[in-house]
């Protein structure tokens, strides 16, 4: 065990993180040495020895078992085509008509749609195969999608869903995370969702910086008067 | 920082017996640097640059979809790159497009960066990198290099580290660290260098003029040298923001 950064530490691409016998989780590399370096900007983090680095930044890459939102890009027959923000295109196949209305239940899908959908398949080679069977999975109807960026979706779904709760529970029920950076959110009025929005930019700006919930607690409280920096970060 | 005051005769002498240079450097002396990282907020990933007289903006799209299609690579990311001077960039109007030399420039930088990208992270997506150059002032390809692999950080792309790049040159009988416009002008030999700051190895080597065995030797570890000193920038630019939050946040909480 021999960590060369601290815990927690900002750490940029090609840093030296640790020698010996620690195993390398994300965004770490080994180099030819063997020793272990990061790949990106971000956030040291050691667990069971295992370090990993959080990142600060980055596109949406598809995992298989992710629960994505695609708004419907395109349909051909019972292929439709999801805009999961990221460098590939969620490919929804609907089953075939029979077996859907043996189901009992009607999917049609249009262009411009919202769709909560979990991401079945994914080579790299080809488009990731999307899927809506699965509880709570499907359209969604009605709301607005807010986009955030795809790297802090862990920190505004929080350790055990915390933060998402907070979120929930101050604003509305209808909130939902897509682990591509899409979140959906269905509010009664304005106000809630611009609430919303300053909370999720917070989290983008601060994520970083100890006592996050602490802070969006307080945004959340003191409402959409309560006083907040403008400005973004990188206007420094 | 003041703007340097160019001649358009030849300067008489280039480099004194002391090695006092036409911008009042010594030899090894680097021209002051500025960097900034995440400036334009459409962009992935972007980065700004003063580095002497030369102002650069490097700008890194994706990783995206590809077009045209028939240019993916399956098992790995595309690398796009195209460095461009704008028409006000230089002392004469340049006209607007690629040129020769802009072809070639976005080639080595392009071969530069390179190395350092995870591109088989990304299979079928490509990178595009933008460097505009504002105002040139020698030096542009290696200043732009090193700004466009800031920007490719800024971007969240896996990279196995850091390009930093510099010229070095031959003045008459000096080894000097980044030449300024009048030593690339009217000087002896120039020489770009980058490097992949993990391992220190060399992405980019040209030579323009001749250098014996001894020189070129001194000149590599002069460019090391140098390439030292503009990581420390690089890395410090790559910091500054999340560091600026988290003083923000302190200051709001006391």
């Amino acid at each position: 065990m021999s960590l060369l950064v601290k815990n927690r530490e900002i750490v940029l691409p090609g840093q030296l993180l640790a020698k010996g016998n620690l195993k390398p989780g994300e965004n770490v590399y080994v180099d030819g040495r063997g020793f272990l370096r990061s790949s990106k900007v971000g956030l040291v983090d050691l667990s069971r020895g295992e370090v990993r680095v959080i990142p600060l930044r980055g596109v949406y890459m598809p995992k298989v078992e992710d629960i994505v939102v695609g708004v419907v890009s395109r349909v051909a027959g019972n292929t439709v085509l999801l805009d999961i923000n990221s460098p590939y295109t969620g490919v929804l196949l609907l089953p075939r008509s029979r077996e859907g209305r043996r189901s009992g239940r009607r999917r049609t899908f249009s262009v411009g749609d919202v769709v909560l959908a979990k991401v079945r398949a994914f080579d790299g080679a080809s488009n990731p195969l999307l899927t809506v069977e699965g509880e709570g999975l499907g359209k969604l109807s009605g709301g607005t999608i807010i986009k955030v960026n795809p790297a802090k979706v862990p920190r505004i779904i929080g350790k055990r869903r915390s933060m998402i709760n907070l979120l929930r529970d101050k604003i509305g029920r209808d909130i939902v995370v897509g682990r591509n950076g899409f979140v959906w959110v269905k509010v009664r009025d304005l106000q809630s969702s611009l609430l919303l929005e300053r909370a999720l930019r917070l989290i983008e700006r601060e994520s970083h910086v100890p006592g996050l919930s602490d802070r969006v607690t307080d945004l959340l409280e003191g409402g959409i008067a309560a006083e907040l920096p403008n400005s973004d970060y990188r206007e420094v | 920082m003041k703007m340097p005051i160019y001649l358009q005769e030849p300067p008489e002498i280039l480099i004194t017996p002391e090695g006092v240079r036409t911008d009042g450097r010594g030899p090894h002396d680097l021209r002051p640097i500025k960097m900034t990282v995440g400036v334009l907020n459409r962009a992935d990933g972007s980065a700004y640059v003063e580095w002497g007289g030369n102002r650069i903006l490097a700008a890194v799209y994706g990783p995206r979809e590809v077009h045209p299609k028939h240019l993916t690579l399956p098992d790995r990311a595309l690398v796009r790159c195209r460095y461009n001077m704008a028409p006000f960039s230089t002392e004469e109007r340049k006209r607007p497009g690629p040129d020769r030399r802009s072809i070639e420039l976005s080639k080595v930088i392009r071969e530069a960066l390179l190395p350092a990208i995870f591109v088989d992270k990304y299979p079928g997506t490509v990178i595009d990198i933008f460097v505009e150059i504002i105002r040139s002032d020698a030096g542009t390809r290696c200043a732009g290099t090193t700004a466009a692999s800031l920007a490719l950080a800024d971007a969240g792309i896996a990279m196995r580290g850091l390009v930093t790049a510099l010229a070095v040159g031959r003045v008459g009988d000096w080894i000097v660290m980044d030449p300024n416009h009048d030593e690339d002008m009217y000087g002896d030999v120039d020489v770009p260098v980058a490097f992949l700051m993990e391992d220190k190895e060399i992405t980019l080597l040209q030579l323009d003029g001749p250098l014996t065995e001894d020189e070129f030797n001194e000149a590599l570890d002069l460019a090391m040298k140098g390439a030292d000193l503009v990581y420390e920038m690089q890395k410090e630019a790559l910091r500054r923001p999340y560091l600026v939050v988290e003083r923000s946040v302190a200051g709001r909480e006391s």
